[in-house]
This record gives structure tokens, sequence and C-alpha cells, in this order.
């Protein structure tokens, strides 16, 4: 019963907080940029007309694989508020991201073409990280289930330090700032058209801005795990993380696909080998 | 009765193999075909029923039977060396029958090994999927076949000779996984090599008849390993006992250093299993026709290489091999998944996927705990029937479309709906939850710690898989703005094979539980004592630690069944069912507004307003990832890791 | 107003597209983006995507060329839209409206619900004239 209203509790507010940590984003963006910027409740009114829209399509199935994307994207985020196996967590989210991308390859149409592709490499940079991060929890406390982060008192931050950091890249790659948001970005760019959203409008492309507030709250989550005790520690941990997304977004232009994936494959994964060897070799075998 | 099931498992097909070669009515044949694989099918089930036991057959002199027709198989292999001039095919039979013989008539082995058969959990669920998915393969062969000649405008009918190997090959597969004699598992391993040679180069063209060529001088070289571990058993252990599967794995045998004929036959496995730097003879398979992709090189013949090593599992526990085959399977599982992005031959990337799973699979046998090996035994079932699904979509897909390039598939979905969607939810259920293939690879995952450089490779090898599969799948997606694309025609016998194999995946993935808690941990515990998955509540698998160290109530890590499908009927179920399209609701897709014609072209005015398909490519990354640049350095390291194993085994610790 | 309305009038998502301009009127578009007259602030974002678009802001006489590309993606935009079409060229052709390949201003090929004049239109017009049209499809 108790979890029942942790589920639903979940579900009714991680939007709202999602779209509120959109909304400061853009405001405080425009700020460094020495203009006023949009009120905070932008990205509710964006939603809100989207919806008013008129249902337009471009092929039968893109309906199915973007609220897929929105419904895993719930799924994986019960998964990370019921405490439990946060590997399950990572596949789901990986099942998530690929409805995404097979949404961008249910049309033959160049933009969504390439968006998707480059999604999909996207999805290759972080979920290594991801994984590693799985096998550094399970190093650490002996299970891979998210309650044994809770009930700690030694904060995961202090052992996990290095892949706190690859974290943080792969932070970067999901809200989709700069110099990571190669296959679609907000504001803008002009570059790739919409890339993998191009082909989607009205409620379909509200159901993507809606996936998008689900996932900032899950990714913040799993920062905010870095320090679970006390609890509002990580939360300051992951607001400051994402102030410093904002920052670097601000700072960094868009680079290239390929040295995405190159840095994530060589940055990321060495900080998280040897974050795993650290502890392999401090704690041993289970 | 148990007469009657070991004859019907392993001679029957010999014997209809020889009935359907000498028909030549198609109707007929096909009958017969029919009724074998449903023997066939409803003996397994009964082995299934009937539990654990062993035989040893009596009243006609097998051994000797065996032993002629072993050097029949050796000499014949002397024989196509020559004929077909290739060097390598003829040392490695030579290596063989010299060995062979130096047993036979230097050492003047007398062997007895009782009982000659084992029929325990483990050699049962092999035995289904031997009977299950291969009889539904040749079920499907029937007609594929047909087609095929029909295309190529083969003159003379070969398919008695086709369907012939095929079946026969059942009855050899059969034999193999129950052998308990080494000698007898030695002849049902040439069988299968054999049957490989002949489906490989059924076509009889140049490129088919050197592949097969291939083929043969790789697996031979695990034969002749076979048989040298043969003789170093027989000469150091202890004479016949020690050629008994069972006593190998029990330790009966009074010695320690038994490792060193295990290390080569794990070698032996890895030939079969085609792992680096073997994979050639694997892809150069592909140039067969789909039935014997589907049957020997994915669901079955490779399998027996992966059994090989999984049986062995108990003997090697503990030692340095344990941890070189661990590697030794996570290294060609990293780099098949790898080259198979950039392939853009829809077989060879199944093919590299199926190379990838099988170093997935030893990789598990060698980290050798229990959670790993119910890892590999899962991964063994799903995968047997989702790459067999796959290799049968991929074969009608080709008779569909008269290709095999993944280029050529772009836009499937409007031309063969039907054929997609199993192809699709095929793909999704290799690498996506709540299918079987995922849980294996996540209890996988969790497993993999003991050996944390294996853990890391799966890490790197899980995302490479979603990386091509998702982009092939695409391919097929990509479609026009156009609605009511008609569901073609499937023959039968494309449509059945087809139909059973994806609503096995579904049944199997989502009773997975109870079939795990009744069925497979009986297997688990053939090979090893003590089992971490347990099976419970919402069909959840929740896996148990054996350390002392553990938070989180001993519990490992835990996967909601239940709870996942209904995630994936509500993600993708409920949408498709309930969300309609109009065609007034339809829009071109956004091509800066220089489309030429109407909603569903797939043309633009170019400059001077010439009408230009427009064409979208699959990224392949070829300079990356690509065979010429990946191949040197992945077959060298590949090479380094069998080299340690086998040193392992040498060392003996 | 309901919540849809209030906020289909606090996010109008623009499409910027150019006939045939001398880009005078393009620049002046663009000055509207920068932070000296910053119109994010309205909600207003420039979208590359017709799919994504609510307001149409037109530049430029409509050459035979264009036409047919200006009706496509104006079929692409869902409704509600609105369509402004920018400058003087846009309006009714301007300085070019006699060129044999020049059919005239916007109205030509789609129906325009705001004109605003000017050559260049100052970016104080065009947000007028946003401003207008929102007036519009508010009712």
């Amino acid at each position: 019963m108790n979890e029942l209203i942790i589920v639903i509790a979940a579900i009714v507010f991680a939007p709202i907080i999602g779209g509120l940590l959109f909304g400061i984003d853009r405001r405080i963006t425009a700020r460094l940029q020495g203009r006023f910027g949009p009120p905070i409740l932008q990205p509710f009114y964006d939603f809100f007309k989207l919806i008013g829209k008129e249902t337009i399509v471009v092929s039968r199935m893109q309906f199915v694989w973007i609220y897929s994307y929105l419904v895993l994207m719930i799924a994986s985020l019960i998964c990370l508020v019921l405490q439990s196996d946060f590997l399950v967590l990572v596949f789901l989210l990986g099942f998530a991201g690929i409805s995404l991308v097979l949404g961008g390859f249910s049309t033959k149409s160049p933009y969504s073409h390439f968006g998707a592709n480059r999604e999909l490499l996207q999805i290759m940079s972080y979920e290594p990280v991801l994984l590693l991060l799985a096998i550094a929890i399970y190093a650490q406390n002996g299970t891979f289930l998210i309650s044994s982060i809770l009930s700690q008192d030694k904060p995961l931050l202090l052992t996990l330090w290095p892949l706190f950091i690859a974290v943080l890249y792969v932070l970067t790659i999901k809200m989709r700032k700069s110099p990571f948001d190669i296959s679609t970005c907000h504001h803008a760019h002009q570059e790739i058209v919409k890339g993998i959203t191009t082909e989607y409008s009205g409620s379909q492309l509200a159901l993507y801005h809606l996936a998008e507030w689900y996932e900032i709250v899950l990714v913040l989550g799993i920062i905010v795990l870095f320090w679970a005790n006390p609890i509002w520690v990580g939360v300051l941990i992951a607001l400051a993380a994402f102030l410093l997304e904002l920052l670097i977004d601000n700072v960094a232009a868009r680079m290239t696909a390929r040295w995405m994936v190159r840095l994530s494959w060589s940055v990321g994964l060495i900080l998280g080998i040897l974050n795993i060897a650290y502890i392999y070799f401090a704690k041993g075998v289970f | 009765m148990i007469d009657g099931m070991m004859a019907i498992a392993i001679l029957l097909p010999v014997v209809a193999g020889f009935l359907i070669f000498a028909i030549r009515n198609y109707y007929v044949r096909s009958v017969v075909v029919v009724l074998t694989a449903l023997v066939l099918i409803a003996n397994s089930i009964l082995y299934a029923v009937k539990g654990p036991f062993t035989y040893s057959p009596t009243g006609f002199d097998w051994g000797k039977l065996i032993t002629v027709l072993d050097y029949a198989i050796l000499i014949l292999y002397l024989y196509l060396g020559l004929k077909l001039r290739n060097w390598l095919v003829l040392i490695f039979s030579i290596t063989q029958i010299i060995p062979l013989a130096y047993f036979e008539f230097g050492l003047k082995a007398h062997v007895d090994v009782q009982p000659a058969f084992v029929v325990d959990h483990l050699a049962i669920i092999m035995s289904l999927i031997i009977s299950i998915v291969g009889s539904l393969i040749c079920i499907y062969a029937i007609r594929y076949m047909r087609d095929h000649e029909e295309h190529a405008h083969v003159e003379k009918s070969r398919q008695s000779r086709f369907l012939f190997w095929l079946v026969l090959f059942l009855g050899a597969m059969n034999g193999l996984v129950f052998a308990n004699n080494l000698i007898w598992l030695y002849f049902f391993w040439e069988v299968t090599t054999l049957c490989s040679f002949m489906l490989i180069g059924h076509d009889r063209t140049e490129i088919a008849v050197k592949n097969a060529a291939r083929a043969l001088w790789m697996n031979s070289t695990g034969g002749t390993a076979f048989i040298i571990a043969i003789i170093y058993l027989y000469i150091n252990h202890g004479g016949s006992a020690a050629l008994s599967v069972q006593n190998i794995i029990s330790g009966g045998i009074q010695n320690v250093a038994l490792i060193f004929p295990v290390a080569l036959l794990c070698f032996t496995g890895c030939t079969k299993a085609a792992l680096m730097p073997f994979q050639s003879w694997l892809l150069g398979a592909m140039v067969a026709p789909t039935p014997v992709s589907a049957l020997l090189h994915s669901s079955t013949m490779v399998k027996a290489g992966v059994y090989l090593v999984l049986r062995l599992a108990p003997a090697y526990a503990g030692t340095y091999l344990s941890s070189a085959v661990a590697i030794t399977g996570a290294f060609t599982f990293l780099a098949t998944s790898a080259l198979a992005i950039s392939q853009t031959t829809g077989k060879r990337v199944l093919a590299y996927s199926t190379i990838a799973n099988l170093g997935l699979i030893i990789a598990c046998a060698g980290i050798n705990t229990p959670l790993s090996i119910a890892a590999a035994i899962l991964l063994i079932i799903f995968h047997a029937m989702s790459k067999g699904l796959l290799f049968l979509c991929a074969g009608t897909i080709e008779h569909k479309i008269w290709s095999r390039e993944i280029e050529d598939m772009e836009g499937l979905a409007a031309k063969a709906p039907l054929v997609t969607f199993i192809t699709a939810v095929g793909m999704l259920s290799m690498f996506m939850p709540p299918f079987g293939m995922l849980l294996g690879k996540w209890i996988a995952l969790e497993a993999a710690y003991k050996i944390p450089l294996a853990a890391i490779l799966f890490v790197l090898a899980s995302t490479l898989t979603i990386v091509f599969w998702t982009k092939w799948l695409g391919r097929l997606l990509q479609v026009v703005p156009k609605l009511g694309w008609p569901l073609e025609k499937l023959s039968p016998s494309y449509s059945v094979p087809l139909w059973t194999l994806l609503i096995g995946i579904f049944v199997l993935g989502f009773g997975v539980g109870p079939i795990y808690s009744n069925f497979v941990s009986l297997a688990t515990s053939n090979v090893i004592a003590g089992t971490g998955v347990i099976a419970s509540g919402w069909n959840s698998i929740s896996l148990t630690a054996v350390s002392a160290n553990q938070k989180g109530g001993g519990i490992l890590g835990s996967y909601p069944v239940w709870a996942l499908f209904l995630a994936l009927a509500v993600a993708l179920l409920i949408p498709m069912l309930f969300f309609g399209v109009k065609s007034k609701q339809l829009r071109q897709v956004y091509l800066c507004g220089e489309q030429a014609g109407g909603i569903d072209t797939d043309e633009w005015l170019a400059e001077a307003d010439i009408k230009t398909k427009f064409i979208l490519g699959g990224y392949y990354f070829q300079g990356t990832v690509g065979e010429k640049a990946l191949n040197p350095w992945v077959n060298t390291i590949a090479i380094l890791l069998l080299a340690i194993m086998i040193a392992c085994g040498v060392i003996a610790k | 107003m309901g919540l849809i309305k209030k906020s289909q009038l606090k996010s109008p998502w623009i499409l910027h597209f150019d006939n045939s301009s001398c880009n005078g009127c393009d620049i002046e578009v663009l000055a509207c983006l920068t932070p000296l007259y910053d119109i994010e602030r309205f909600g207003i974002v420039n979208m590359g995507n017709p799919k994504h678009a609510d307001v149409l802001l037109i530049t430029g006489p409509v050459n035979r060329r264009t036409a047919r590309v200006l009706k496509n993606l104006y079929d692409q935009v869902p409704n509600p839209k609105m369509v402004i079409a920018v400058g003087t060229c846009a309006s009714s052709g301007g300085v070019f409206h006699n060129c044999y390949n020049v059919l005239g201003g916007v109205d030509k090929v789609i129906p325009v619900d705001v004109y605003v004049p000017g050559c260049a239109a100052r970016p104080e017009g065009i947000i007028d004239g946003v401003v207008m049209a929102l007036q519009k499809l508010a009712g």
C-alpha cells in the first residue's frame, strides 16, 4: 500500500519538478546571456499549447514509439523510487532510449534518420558508464539493490567519486546540453533541423517533452544516490550538478558525434574501470 | 522403453534421412519430414517427462561400428583435402588419423565405458532444443529449398540431399549431448562437422566450396585436440575409465593434473563455437542456404561447442583455466559485437551476434558459480529460439526481396509487414527486457564480478549489441507517409515455424520463473552444486549471493518478470491496438519544402527542378569497427588468449 | 480563458521562411531574437521545423519556385496557425512586384493574418505584428 502511494506520488510530482527545472534552466541560461528569459512556468505553457494542436502524423508507428518512450521512462522512475535492482533500471532506461530511436527511424525522413543515428551514438556513449556504475555499486555494497544504498551511513560519493565525474558526462548527454547536444536540442538550433523530433508535432511532441521531464528527475535521482544519507545533501549535490550543466552548456560549443563517443569511451570508461579496480583491490571479491 | 527412446532420438533421423534422400516426390518427402519432426518433438518431450536415466546399448558391438565409421569419415576428409587441393584440410585430417590409429593399434586401447549414455537434465534441455527448434527448421527448409532452387534455376533438384543431411544432423546432435563415452562423443562431433561441410557447400559454387573447406579444417583443429585429449586421458589417468565424461567431471579418477586434457577439450569447444580467432568459418558459412545457418550455425551445432565447455565446468572449477576460459569468452563477446556494427549483410550481423552470445555463454561457464551456470543455461535456451527465429526471418526476407543486404531491406515494413513484425519482435527479444535473453544477460552481469575484467568486457559488449540491432531494425521500419499496407501471404512451411518460435519466446519468457524452478535449476545442479536463482512472488527472479558480507538482506538483485511484461504491454501493445491514424492526418516529411509530388513521394526537385530520389544510408563505421580495421588487433589478442588458456592447462593449478 | 487557449498565447513558436528576400527583413527578425529585444521572454522560440511551429514569419516576395515550397511548408504546420507577412515585399511584392518571376505578396499563395509593412520592417513592428496575431488567435 505504501509502495502504491510512493509510485503515484512519483508519477504525479516528477513531471512538475522536471518542468520547473527546465523552466529554471531557460531562465538562468537567459540571464547568463544578458537577457530576461521566459517565465519559469514556460515549459508548462509549451506543453499545453502542444496538446491543443491538431494531430498530424507521418507514419502509423511514430506514436507507438514515442508513447513507449514515455511509459518506459516512467517505469524506470518507478524502479528508482521503489528502490529495486539498479541494473534493471539501467536496462529499462536503455529500452526507453531505443524506443525513441526507433521512433526517429519509423519514417523515411532525412533529418529524422540521422537524428536517430546520432541518438543511438549518444546512447552508446552513456550506457557503459551507467552499467559500470551498477557494478561499482555492487562492488561497494555487495548487492545491486538501491535499498542498500539508502540504508548505508557512508555515502557512495566518498568511494565512487571518479564514477560521479563520469555520471556528470551522462547528465550532460541526457540533458541535451552542449557539447553533447548532437541529436536534437532545445532552442533555436537549426543545424539538423530538429533531428530526431523533426517529424513529431502536437500532442506527440508534448509526450516527448513530458518524457524529458521524467528523465531529468530520474537522472538527478541517480545523482542523489551518491549521497543518500542524509538525503538533502544528495539533493543539493544534484541541484549543484544541474547548475554546473547550465554553465557548461553556455560555455561550450556543440561538438561532433565522433568526439563525444571518443570522449566518453576514453575518459568515462577509464574513470569507471579505475574506480572498480580500486574497490576490488581494497575490498576483495564477494 | 528406454531402448526405444534412445533409438528414436539417435537412429530414427538416420533412417528417416535415407528415406528422405530416396524419395523424389516433393509432397511425399515433405510429409516424411513433417512426420519425423513430430516424432522427434514428441520423443524429446517424453524425455523431459520421464526424467534422468543412464543407458548402455547392448546386443550389438556399437563401439566397433563407431570406430569403423570414425575412420571412414577421416579418410573422407583426407580424400576431400586431396580433391579440393586444400592442404589445411589434408593436414588436419592426418593429424587426426595418425593419433587415432596409434590409439587403436599402438595402445591397443580397449574402451568400455559404462554407462555409454548419461541422460541428465542438462542433456534433456539440449535435446529439447535440438528436437523442437531443429524440427521446426527442417519444416521451414521444405518450402525454402524449393523456392531457392526455383530462383536459382537449378536443373537437377538436390533438395533430397539437403534435407538428408539436415535430418541426419539432428540424430548426431542428440547422440552428442547424451554421450558419456568420449570416443562416441568424438564420433558424433565429427558427424556434425561432416554435416556442416556438406551443407555449407550445398550450392556447389566456388565460394561455397571454399568456405565449406575452411569450416572443415578449422573444426578439424578442434578434432585433433579432442583426439590428443583422449589419448592423454587414457594413458595418464587410468585407461578406459578415464574416458567417461562423468568420471572426468566428478574427479573420480585419482590424479590432480586432469587440467591439461580438459584445456584441450575447451579448445575444441571454442573451435566448434567459432570463438575468435576461428570466427571466419562461421562467417563464411553464411553463404549457405538459410536453414543451414539457422540450424547449424546458430541454434544447434555451435551449441555443441558451448555444451562441451559447460559440461566440463566442474572439472576446471577454481583453477586458472577457469578464469582464462572466462576472459577468452568475454573478449570474443566484445570484439564480435563491435565487428557486427560494421556489417552490411543481414546474415553476417546475425553470425557475429551468434558468436558474441556464444562467447558470453562460455564466459559464464568460465566464471563457474551457480549464478553464472544458471545464466549460461538460460542463455543457451533463449538464444537458440531467438536466433533461430531471426535466421528464419532473414531467409523469409531474402525470398521476398531476393537480397541479403540490409540497405535493400529499407522500408520492408511496407512491402512485407507480417515478416517485419516477426523480425522486429525477434530482434527486440535478443536484447531488450523483459525477454529471456536479457534475463540471462542480467544474471550473467550480476554474477560476473567474480572475475571483474569479465564484468567490464560484458558491460562494453552489451552496449555495442544495442547499436547494431537498433540500426538494423530502424532500416526495416523506414516507410513513406502512407497507410494501409496489405499483409503479405506466407506459405505454412514458412509461417508455422516462425509463429511457433515467436509464441515460444513469449511463453518461455513469461513463464521463466516456474520453468527455472522446476526444470532449469535441476540442470544447473547437474553442473554445479548450490543455486542462487530463486523465482518467487509476482514471478520475479531474485539472486542470492553466497558470501557473508552482504547488505540488502542477502539478495543480490531482483528482476520482476511479470511487471516488466506488463510495462511492455502498456508501452507497445496498447498504443498499437488503440491508436488509429486517419489518412487526412498524414503529412509529408520535412524535406525543406522541396517535395516533388504528393504526401507519399520520396522524390524531390533538385537543381533545375530535376526530380531526384532522396536516398537514406545506414551508418556502418567501417573505418573504426570494420573487419579491415579491427581484425589484425582482435585476432592477435584472441590467439594470445587461447595460448594462455592452453598454458593454464599445462600449469594445472 | 481555458488553459490551452492561455498557453497558445504564451508560447507561440515561429517558423521563419525567406521567399526571395534581400535578407533585410530576415536580419530584423534575427535581431528580435537577440538579447536587445529578447522575444524569448514571450515564449517565442525559433523552431526550424514547420511541424513544431504556430506562427509563420514569411519574408520576401513570392516567386514561381518558392510558391511551391511555401505551400508545402504551410501544409505541414498543424492548426491553429497564424501567418505574418513581414516586410513590404512579403505583403505585396514590394519593389519587385513587376518582375517576370514574381507572383506578388505571400497572400497570393496562402492566407495571411497580419501584414507588417516596412523595408526593412523594424523589430518593434515585427513584435507588434506577433502580438496582433496572438490577439486575433484569442478571438
